[in-house]
């Protein structure tokens, strides 16, 4: 008998290294909640993740854009936007989101990423446009790992 | 005398006339002899003399035979006798002429007894018959007649003339006093030989002689007695005196057929080696020896003769004084059998058989005849093969009980495999197949597990653990799990006797495994109606009660033929349903066994009411007696569980599989903010096997769900982080709404001290971000698995309390309380809300793997009786419907507008912090841990926290939460 148990394992095995971007512990145990030969459940949590992720960042750019806003009020705002999706990036075990968001969080906070204060809210908002880019970097790296119709891990005929 | 027949008198009057035959033949010579002692002869017989003799004849001519002989014999011997020494005054004797008329006697003979006795008695008739008289005076055997009352009324010559007495002497008086006169020894012992023979004969009707007595002429003799009845009633009693020893008597008389046989007796017995046959005399005293005995015993006839026979015996039997008490019962019985140690002569021993039988000779009991065997040799193989069989057993029993687990070693494994297997993603088809398999296996390694307690049983190797015995919450777990295997239309009802006690010490597993097996039988074999647990105390003493269970169904019952051997190992009472009714038919033998051990018995009978069963137990369990006692167990329980974080349990599958039993029963709430972490955290909840979750997106909704349902949530699952209300102000607000749900924190990057952060706002554990499954189940197990339900926990503190202050006591039960009666009501899942009895959650097969639970029992003991204060009879189906509108339920009381477990929490934290708690102190009762810690309450620090639902969220969030993050990030 060729149990799921088994495919699993060689779904296991066959699942491409993320490198830097995923923990791979998390995103199998993300993986395991899959009811069936299909990825549905984990293909939905990952595109909703990059659905999600893209609103977020879009969130982002316009409060980093909103000068009507007093830095301190647009910092606290990001923050919370940082902390928010590094909660779901940590959940499906996408690292580098998660660190970049991480750091969207501190600066949020005025802290420096050792939690060192950072009093100066300029420093605070460059250092989230920077760490928003290279965020949305990884984001499009990792989507294409995941999502590519050619090559991606969840392929179009999962569906 | 009642006893009379004509047969019996048939039989008398017949030895009679033969007793008189022989003294006529005796007596022709010796008549003549006496003829000159004419002065014998003429006393006038006595009132009593005449009746007897009356009565002597009339028998006589009621009776041709003996009629017959009495004529033939006066005929053939020609006696000079009867009528011419007849009394012609004495209706008696013209009787006896009349009848010796009527029978064809001789005339000549006639003739010349007249001629003979002309002088002593003057004739009457001159056909009559040699007289009666005559012939007893002339007997040469000396005779004496007595009345029915003992008193002389007639002697024989011959009698007169050994006895050196007189006629004068003798008729008139009564026996004894007159033998105490002429015995030459002095004292009443020997004439008693006489009494006691006569009385003897009379109880008997029938002739009994004497033991000899030595009278004042020098002589020995003995007395044969014949007493004489007419119908019922004693007439006279004939005494003839024989002048001889015993022992010639005996011989004479055993000598009977013929002296050869009497030879080939002695011989035979003589020879026999192989017994050892000896006679004893009426004392034990040994008379005869024989070959056997000599060899057997190693004495000598002339070493042993005489001696007492008890010198056989060893110290021991003669401490118990065997050789006295044997002779006894057998005079008693007239046989007695024994084996045992005998000894020889060289002191060595053999295991004997012995047969002592009484011996008589003419219903005198002479002594005794013992026979004895040496058994010695089959003894020994008799020993061997009780030895090689006890060991058999026990090698038996051993291979068993290592068989048995040997096997459920590699059986638990392939459980667990398949419990993982399960819990991968399966096709239907393939997990149909696993299911098979894990079901098998189940019921194979109970099949191991019975086979294990029977043999363990049987070796007598099982052990009964001292342990707190909650018996109610014992019974009413049982019934919990049961009660998800029975059919909609099967009620199950509890009844739990007020005196009840709480708790009590014993072997709470076994206890358990016996209402387990029963309350299973019931409920496998009862299709509709009800099942009856009814737990009463059925006696109880100063140390210990005896506690009675009883099952009372309404299924199949059980046919008279097939009750006998219900509790007989390995039978299942009706093989057709076997297919039906799995099982491996050891249940009830291995209940009945446990129930003997625990002291108690188990029993069955039908079902009076209706077609059904009733089976029964009782155990004795000892009495807690001191408070300390409690207190120690409270201790180790507090041991035990530890602080109320902690997680020990090392097998995550083994875990999750009881967690997976459970959780479709749980509900769950699941607070949190980010879309995907939901998703993520509902599947992997769904994955453990919850069905029942609500979701809440910020703290603010979630407080409002969790309030609203104030036992609705088994759990929640709180995000710290999240907008509107965060996860640590929603946990205060719950807490101060005094719902004691368990609250889990999840939060990400938790390092040391968080735990303690969360704590204060009243949350009772938390799970890291991202969160990992297994920490999850490890965390969900604790709370779900082992920890009291919250919403019980009240109850049980109070219960708790109550046992250790006597005061509470007065908080009367009311009389003949039902606890439960109880639906299944699976589908939505709410009975567990609904069901306030008893301990633990239901956990069906692991039961008795839960670490802890003889722990969870002592919680729980009492839990049930706390509903005893509610109004006599709380249903469960209403009880859940108010728990989940609590405000519909109809009142019976305005106190019990809810059901005792769900009663005003206002009135619950009083009891718990003061009126109970009065010399309890809160620590201790936090000690346990069981209770989800108490919030600690401060107007002060809560208003200042207590945000705004209406402002933004960056704002809400804001302040604590990313204060919390900030002293998290390294």
């Amino acid at each position: 008998m060729h149990s799921h148990y088994d495919d699993d394992r060689e779904d296991q095995d066959i699942m491409p290294d993320f490198g830097e971007h995923v923990d791979n512990g998390i995103f199998e145990q993300i993986l395991e909640m899959d009811d069936d030969d299909k990825r549905e459940f984990s293909k939905s949590l990952v595109t909703n993740f990059f659905d999600q992720a893209e609103e977020t960042f879009v969130k982002i750019e316009e409060v980093l854009n909103n000068n009507k806003l007093d830095n301190g009020k647009r910092l606290e705002t990001l923050s919370s936007l940082g902390h928010f999706l590094k909660g779901s990036s940590a959940t499906l075990g996408f690292n580098k989101i998660r660190d970049s968001c991480q750091i969207i969080q501190q600066y949020g906070h005025k802290l420096n990423v050792d939690g060192s204060a950072e009093p100066n809210e300029q420093v605070c908002l460059d250092k989230i446009k920077a760490a928003l880019k290279t965020a949305r970097n990884d984001k499009d790296v990792l989507a294409d790992m995941m999502l590519n119709e050619t090559h991606g891990f969840f392929q179009p005929d999962d569906e | 005398m009642h006893l009379s027949t004509a047969k019996a008198n048939t039989t008398i009057v017949a030895d009679m006339a033969n007793s008189l035959l022989n003294m006529v033949i005796g007596g022709h010579e010796d008549g003549k002899d006496k003829e000159s002692h004419s002065d014998i002869n003429d006393s006038a017989p006595g009132p009593d003399n005449s009746d007897s003799l009356q009565s002597l004849t009339q028998e006589h001519s009621n009776d041709d035979d003996s009629h017959h002989i009495l004529a033939s014999a006066s005929a053939s011997a020609s006696t000079p006798t009867t009528q011419d020494i007849e009394d012609e005054n004495d209706p008696a004797w013209s009787i006896a002429t009349t009848t010796t008329t009527d029978s064809s006697v001789d005339d000549s003979s006639n003739s010349n007894v007249t001629v003979t006795l002309q002088e002593d008695v003057p004739p009457t008739h001159p056909f009559a018959a040699p007289d009666m008289s005559l012939i007893f005076d002339y007997s040469p055997i000396p005779l004496l007649l007595l009345s029915s009352s003992c008193c002389i009324t007639r002697v024989s010559k011959r009698f007169c003339q050994d006895w050196h007495v007189t006629e004068k002497d003798c008729v008139g008086k009564f026996l004894l006093p007159f033998l105490d006169g002429q015995v030459r020894e002095t004292g009443a012992s020997k004439s008693k030989h006489i009494a006691e023979a006569v009385d003897d004969a009379v109880a008997s009707r029938s002739e009994r002689t004497s033991k000899a007595i030595t009278v004042k002429s020098a002589f020995t003799c003995r007395a044969r007695v014949i007493p004489i009845f007419r119908g019922a009633e004693l007439v006279s009693i004939y005494l003839e005196w024989h002048e001889r020893p015993t022992s010639d008597v005996l011989d004479n008389e055993l000598v009977q057929p013929g002296l050869s046989t009497d030879e080939a007796f002695r011989i035979l017995v003589q020879a026999l080696k192989d017994y050892a046959i000896f006679l004893l005399d009426t004392k034990g005293h040994i008379a005869t020896w024989n070959t056997g005995a000599q060899l057997l015993k190693g004495y000598t006839r002339d070493e042993i003769i005489g001696k007492h026979f008890s010198i056989f015996y060893g110290k021991e039997d003669l401490d118990i004084k065997k050789p006295e008490m044997e002779l006894d019962i057998c005079l008693r019985e007239g046989r007695v059998e024994d084996e045992g140690w005998r000894y020889k002569k060289d002191g060595t021993r053999f295991w004997a058989n012995v047969v002592i039988t009484a011996v008589y000779k003419n219903g005198v009991h002479v002594g005794f005849g013992k026979v004895t065997r040496d058994l010695t040799e089959r003894k020994a193989s008799e020993s061997r093969l009780i030895a090689a069989y006890e060991e058999s057993e026990k090698l038996k029993s051993d291979f068993l009980a290592n068989m048995s687990h040997e096997i459920r070693t590699p059986m638990h494994g392939m459980l667990s495999a398949c419990a993982l297997l399960l819990d991968s993603p399966l096709t239907e088809r393939q997990r149909d197949i696993v299911n098979i398999m894990d079901e098998s296996g189940q019921i194979l390694l109970q099949v191991i597990n019975d086979i294990l307690d029977y043999s363990k049983l049987a070796s007598g190797s099982f052990s009964v653990s001292s342990d707190v015995v909650g018996v109610a919450s014992i019974i009413t777990s049982v019934v919990r799990s049961v009660q998800t295997t029975l059919p909609p239309a099967v009620h199950f009802e509890l009844f739990l006797a007020l005196n009840l006690p709480k708790s009590v010490q014993g072997d709470p597993l076994r206890y358990r495994q016996i209402v387990q097996n029963i309350v299973g039988n019931a409920a496998k074999f009862t299709d509709k109606g009800s099942i009856r647990v009814r737990a009463s105390v059925h006696s109880e003493d100063s140390d210990s009660y005896t506690l009675l269970t009883e099952v009372i169904d309404t299924g199949i019952g059980i046919r008279e033929a097939a009750s006998a051997s219900l509790f007989t190992p390995f039978s299942q009472f009706d093989l057709t349903t076997t297919k039906r009714y799995k099982g491996t038919g050891l249940g009830l033998s291995i209940a009945k066994s446990l129930a003997e051990l625990m002291g108690g018995r188990i029993g069955y009978r039908p079902n009076p009411e209706r077609h059904g069963s009733i089976f029964w137990f009782t155990a004795r369990f000892k009495k807690i007696k001191s408070l300390e006692q409690i207190q120690d167990w409270k201790h180790q329980m507090a041991a035990k569980d530890g602080s109320p974080i902690s997680h020990i349990q090392p097998d995550v599958t083994i875990l999750q599989k009881r967690l997976a039993s459970v959780a479709g029963r749980k509900t769950v709430l699941l607070v949190e903010d980010n879309i995907i972490n939901q998703k993520v955290m509902l599947g992997m909840l769904r994955s453990l096997g919850f069905k029942s979750i609500d979701l809440a997106a910020d703290g603010a909704a979630a407080v409002k769900m969790v309030t609203g349902k104030p036992v609705g949530y088994d759990i929640v699952l709180m995000d710290i982080n999240m907008p509107i209300m965060d996860g640590q102000e929603a946990s205060q607000r719950i807490r101060d709404a005094n719902v004691k749900v368990p609250i889990i924190a999840m939060t990400a990057y938790a390092l040391k001290g968080d735990r303690e952060k969360c704590l204060e706002f009243g949350m009772n554990d938390y799970v890291p971000k991202p969160v990992d499954r297994k920490y999850l189940i490890k965390v969900l197990a604790t709370w779900l698995l082992e920890k009291v339900d919250y919403r019980k926990a009240y109850d049980e503190r109070l219960q708790q309390l109550k046992s250790c202050d006597e005061k509470l006591h007065r908080l009367s039960v009311s009389e003949g309380a039902t606890v439960a009666v109880a639906r299944r009501e699976s589908e939505d899942g709410f009975l567990k809300r609904g069901m306030a009895l008893g301990g633990e959650e239901r956990d069906e097969k692991g039961w008795n793997t839960l670490p802890g639970r003889q722990g969870h029992e002592v919680h729980n003991a009492g839990v049930a009786q706390g509903t005893f204060e509610e109004p006599a009879c709380v249903k469960i189906p209403d009880a859940v419907e108010r728990t989940e509108r609590p405000h519909q339920g109809p009142p019976p009381t305005p106190k019990d507008e809810q059901p005792g477990w769900l009663a005003s929490q206002e009135g619950r934290q009083d009891l718990y912090n003061g009126g109970v708690g009065e010399g309890v102190p809160d620590e201790e009762v936090n000690a346990n841990g069981d209770v989800p810690v108490p919030v600690p309450v401060s107007d002060g620090e809560i208003s200042p926290r207590t945000p705004c639902v209406t402002t933004d969220q960056p704002q809400v969030e804001g302040e604590a939460a990313d204060e919390y993050e900030r002293i998290v990030k390294p």
